[in-house]
Parts: C-alpha cells; structure tokens; sequence
C-alpha cells in the first residue's frame, strides 16, 4: 500500500496529467463533475459524491461518428480516428464504479461491441475513493455496494485525515502508479478508514417478480402524476445509456453524431408516422423505473441502479425511487 | 382558528365527499424535511397527507395541463405567485375557470429548499426565505374560490419582503463587459444537460408542442453543446418573454443550478422600459405587451 498527503494530491495529479488527460471531482459553477485536470481547478476529491456522473468520460453528451460528403453520385466517409488519448479517472465511488460495471454489459457484451465506448474504456485507468461518509441520498448497500472498497477498479484509494492511502488492484493500475513512485510513499499495516454506512434502506428483494407482474398495473398512473417529464434523472444516472443518432447537414456535407437521450421525453419513441407507443408520462416512468429494476436485471443479472441517489436528490418534485421500491412491495397485484 | 394544514385537509375531504371535485391537488411531506412536493388525491381517506409548511414552493398551475382533456373539476391549493401561473393558463386559453377549484393560501415567503439541504436539519431556523420570495408583490392569491385564513398578516408584508432585489443580479451582469458576460452564460450553460426541466414546470410553457420536441425540424439540433444549449436558453426566454410570471419555479427545477430567472428578468426589464411597468399573469384582463400594439410603441429603427 501506497500513501500521499493530501496537500501533495495536486502534485500527484499533475504528474499524471503529463501522460494523460485526468478527469478528477472539480467545483464547476457550484456543480461537482469529473473535470479534465489543468492544475488551477477547485478540487471537490472527497467531499460527497460529484452531482454528475463519471459517464460522459466514456459515452459523451455528443460524440461525432462518421462525417460524409456527396459529390454527384459519390459518397465519401471518413471514420473518426480512433482515440489514443490515455485517461485517468480519479475518485469515483463504489456506486460508480458499479455503474461502469452496467455500462460495459450493455456497451460491450451480448455479441456487439460498441467502438466508441471500448476505445475510452480500455484507453482509461479507473481509481475508486472509498467513501467515510454517506450522503442522506445515499442506498447503495442496497445493492450490495461495498462503499469502502469498489468493484472492478483499477486502483482503489482511501481518504484518512490528512492522507490518502493507495492501492493497485490491476496491473494498469500498477503501472500508473510506478510512475509516479516518487510521490507515493509505501506504507505497511495501515489502518483502512470505516467504510460509509449509509442510514437510507431500501430491500430489492424481490422486486424483479413484482415487477413482472406489474405492467399494467394502476400504479403507474398514481406514481407518474406529479412527474414532470423532464429528463434530470436520466441524465443524471450513471447507468443510463440511451442514445440517438441524427445527423447535421450543411450543403453537400455532414457528419453523423450520436448524443444522450432520455425515455422520459416523448420524442423518444415517438415513430415515423407520428404513432408514439408510450404516449404518456406513465408509461415512460414506467419504462425507467422496468428498465432500472427488471430489464437490466432479466438481461444482466444485476440490477440497474446502484443506489447512487443523484435522481433522488435532484428530482425537481421528490420523485424517490426508495419509495418507489417500497410502494411496489406493497401494492396487491 | 384551526391551522392552515388542518383547514386544508377538512376542506380537501369535503370538496372530494361531496363530488364538488374529482381530485385535489396539494403537497406532502417528501422523502427528506426540506421537501414537500406535489400530491394528488382522489380519495377522500387520503386527505391527511396534505401538509402546509415552508417547503411548499412548488407551483401546481402547470399540472392543470395534463387534465386539460378530463371531464374532472379539480381542485388546486395557491399561493399568491402560484395564481398568477393560473392566471397566465387562463390568458393563453389552457385552462377553463369552471373546471378548476382554487383554494388560496396567503402566502409569508417559502423557504429555500436547496440551502436548507446543505445547512442540515440541526440548523433550519438558519434557512434563508427562496430568492423569488424577497421581491414578491403578489404574496396573496390573486384569483381563488374561497380564502384559507391562519396565515399570520404581519409576516405575509413584512420585512421578509424586501421589495428589492429582482434586478440584483441583471445589474451585476449589465455592468460585465460583453466578454465577461459571454463568458458567464456560457459558464452557465456548458452545464446545461437540456433535460428541459425548466420548461417542463413553467406555466408560461404551454405549447402543444414544443419547438424542442422536434428535433428534426431543422430550427434546433440534439447535440448537447454550447450552440444548441445558448440556442435553446435564448429560445425559451424569448418565447416567455411578456409572459414569465416571475414563479422561479425553471431556476429551482434546474438539477445543474443555472441562474435562469437572471435572464427572464432580464427581458422583464427590457419590456418595462420599453413598454411601461407589467406585471404578468397580475390582470387577467390586461394583454401581455408582446402580444398587442400600440401605435405609440417605441420604434428604434424609424
């Protein structure tokens, strides 16, 4: 096990940052996100969990896929170059971490592969910030999250009161960490901080089978009233992933991009001939929340969620999904 | 006199019992101590989960929309600003008066809900009153059925209503130079995650179809970024412009902080330089000054 003062984290950031682009926890208007670090940042490393999610890192807002041009009967495409730039992505919590665990099942596996996001993906080292302290908004033990040590990172961090205590737990993880050894001081028979315990319970057990019962149950229309239709919990979850693809045109020219999209808007699923198969906010919150807590757990075998609380906590009308769970529980089929 | 909430609750049951109205639209107490979000009931042994504290910010106007189609006559719990969101569905024919139940609550100032989250609840006396609450003009409902009483006078125009305040952050952005201001929306908006929240809870936008639900139209384009983003802020001020009824319902909704309302107020006080003093959504009967013409209209290009 490694160490570093806190105060020499900056240093340690801009070390990797000669290599790499490193995207850390930075002030942005108020706002905490990953943000590409250039030494002169508002650090938030630590304090809480950023309000957006790690995602964009791997799968942009906007991303372009191939740009084309028309002359007479030619067409021409020219694929985006692939990405070479090595990413390092520091201090994510255990729900994320989870998250990307999600993101790779629906991005890399089941036959296809996603390009975009493999690139990013393998081109990035992962390391975790065990959390000391959870938020209010916070569940992700429900889901059986470790806050104190994350899934399938590469390097797993800890914050003790002046320190951070660093492990590799990959051997890319490893090797960023070599070389920056003159930072890192190795450190034996370290006491690990206490894990976060969060005070918001919610028991999944279950909810699957509900739920597959419950299509077309009158609870959706009860619990979608007071939604707005909005799509701030979409873009807010880590593990949500939907796209569009659209193009831009000018002349003879353009370019094909995708960007996020949110099942909560009616464009969504709006068709062709203007028939749209979820015509109301009921069945599109009801998609989110069978999406969130039966697809991707029928698909995946794990849940959607990972109890990270960002919908919860910014929901313009407290629309909670711990509630939502419990009321599922409860209502008769 | 028994308290507002208990009035609420004993006037909710029996709006419901005796079929006056279908439904009541009121607020609960939510999943943590500073939020009290919208409920919606239909049975009358529900009423007891109607609350009236100083969370209940949100404006319920907007919600009259998605039964704009039902038979039902609903009715709706108003603060003072929250009318003058009825009163904007009514002058853009959304609504119909008849169908709608208007119970008004005289409001003393709703309490900021996102600070009070940060202080925690050790420290709630320290809460500070929501921004929009210190320059209110209109803390009394405007337009209602019947008047719950309880709400203590003196604090409803006290000095809680600072009356000033509404331009403080239009002058400090007026005093930036072009770059800095450029430098400041675009700060602003590179957050934008254009989950169209602040549309979606503005009474003024009340379009059948909005203009960023078509994103294949050709005016406006899917890509999250500083251009589409400007374009959509621009859009949406300026399509609410005359209109905005000052709630700061689309600046609290925003998941990402974005000072929105700076920009409403901004065109406010454009229009009432330009126009004369109006106050949106105050008299039904007085038309929005970008929807009439006088002949005496300023002309900047004569």
């Amino acid at each position: 096990m490694l160490k570093i003062k806190q105060t020499e984290m900056p240093q340690l950031l801009n070390a990797w940052a000669q290599k790499s682009r490193v995207f850390v926890p930075q002030d942005r208007g108020g706002v905490s996100a990953f943000l590409p670090w250039d030494g002169k940042g508002t650090l938030t490393l630590g304090k809480g969990n950023t309000l957006e999610p790690p995602k964009d890192i791997f799968f942009p807002r906007t991303e372009t896929m191939y740009r084309y041009q028309v002359a007479e009967a030619a067409t021409t495409l020219e694929t985006m170059p692939p990405q070479k730039e090595q990413h390092v992505l520091v201090g994510i919590r255990s729900c994320d971490a989870r998250s990307l665990e999600i993101m790779d099942d629906v991005f890399l596996t089941k036959g296809y592969e996603d390009e975009f996001y493999r690139q990013k993906r393998e081109n990035t080292v992962v390391i975790a910030l065990a959390c000391n302290e959870a938020l209010p908004t916070c569940f992700c033990t429900a889901f059986e999250i470790d806050p104190g040590r994350a899934e399938g990172v590469d390097v797993q961090m800890w914050m003790t009161s002046d320190s951070y205590l660093v492990e590799a737990i990959t051997d890319k993880g490893e090797e960023l960490l070599k070389q920056t050894s003159e930072l890192l001081t190795p450190v034996e028979n370290e006491t690990l901080p206490d894990a976060a315990k969060p005070t918001l319970k919610v028991d999944v057990e279950g909810i699957t089978e509900k739920l597959q019962q419950m299509f077309e149950h009158l609870y959706w229309a009860e619990v979608s009233r007071k939604c707005l239709g909005c799509g701030a919990c979409t873009y807010l979850c880590p593990t949500c992933h939907c796209f569009d693809i659209q193009s831009e045109n000018r002349g003879s020219s353009g370019f094909k991009f995708r960007c996020w999209d949110s099942c909560m808007f009616s464009e969504y699923t709006r068709m062709a001939g203007g028939h749209n198969p979820r015509p109301s906010k009921k069945e599109r919150m009801r998609n989110r929340f069978l999406h969130k807590l039966q697809y991707i757990p029928e698909r995946y075998g794990k849940y959607g969620c990972v109890g990270c609380g960002r919908c919860l906590d910014r929901c313009p009308v407290n629309v909670d999904i711990t509630r939502v769970i419990r009321e599922i529980k409860e209502v008769t089929l | 006199m028994s308290s507002i909430q208990e009035q609420m609750r004993i006037r909710a049951r029996e709006l419901l019992t005796s079929g006056q109205v279908q439904m009541v639209i009121g607020w609960e107490k939510g999943s943590f101590w500073y939020l009290s979000p919208p409920v919606f009931i239909t049975d009358p042994a529900e009423v007891d989960r109607l609350i009236w504290d100083e969370f209940c910010t949100h404006n319920l106007a907007k919600y009259l929309l998605d039964y704009k189609l039902s038979e039902d006559k609903i009715a709706l719990f108003v603060k003072g600003c929250d009318t003058r969101g009825i009163n904007r569905l009514l002058q853009d024919n959304q609504i119909q008066r008849d169908k709608v139940y208007l119970i008004g609550i005289k409001c003393s100032g709703i309490k900021d809900g996102r600070q009070a989250q940060v202080l925690g609840e050790e420290r709630k006396g320290e809460v500070p009153l929501a921004y929009k609450c210190s320059y209110c003009t209109s803390p009394a409902p405007l337009v209602y059925d019947e008047l719950i009483e309880g709400t203590d006078d003196s604090k409803v125009k006290s000095e809680n209503f600072k009356g000033t305040g509404r331009y403080e952050l239009v002058e400090k952005i007026e005093a930036m130079t072009p770059d800095e201001r450029y430098a400041f929306w675009t700060g602003h908006y590179d957050r934008c995650l254009r989950c169209y929240a602040c549309r979606n809870i503005c009474p003024a936008c009340n379009c059948r179809e909005c203009i960023f639900d078509r994103s294949q139209s050709g005016w406006c384009g899917k890509q999250m970024n500083r251009s589409e983003n400007l374009y959509f802020a621009i859009t949406r001020a300026m399509h609410v412009a005359g209109r905005c009824i000052e709630c700061g319902e689309c600046e609290r909704a925003c998941p990402v902080g974005i000072p929105i309302m700076a920009l409403n107020q901004k065109i406010i006080k454009e229009i009432n330089d330009l126009f004369g003093e109006y106050e949106a959504g105050v008299d039904l009967e007085m038309k929005p000054p970008m929807v009439q013409y006088n002949s005496d209209d300023p002309d900047e290009f004569e």
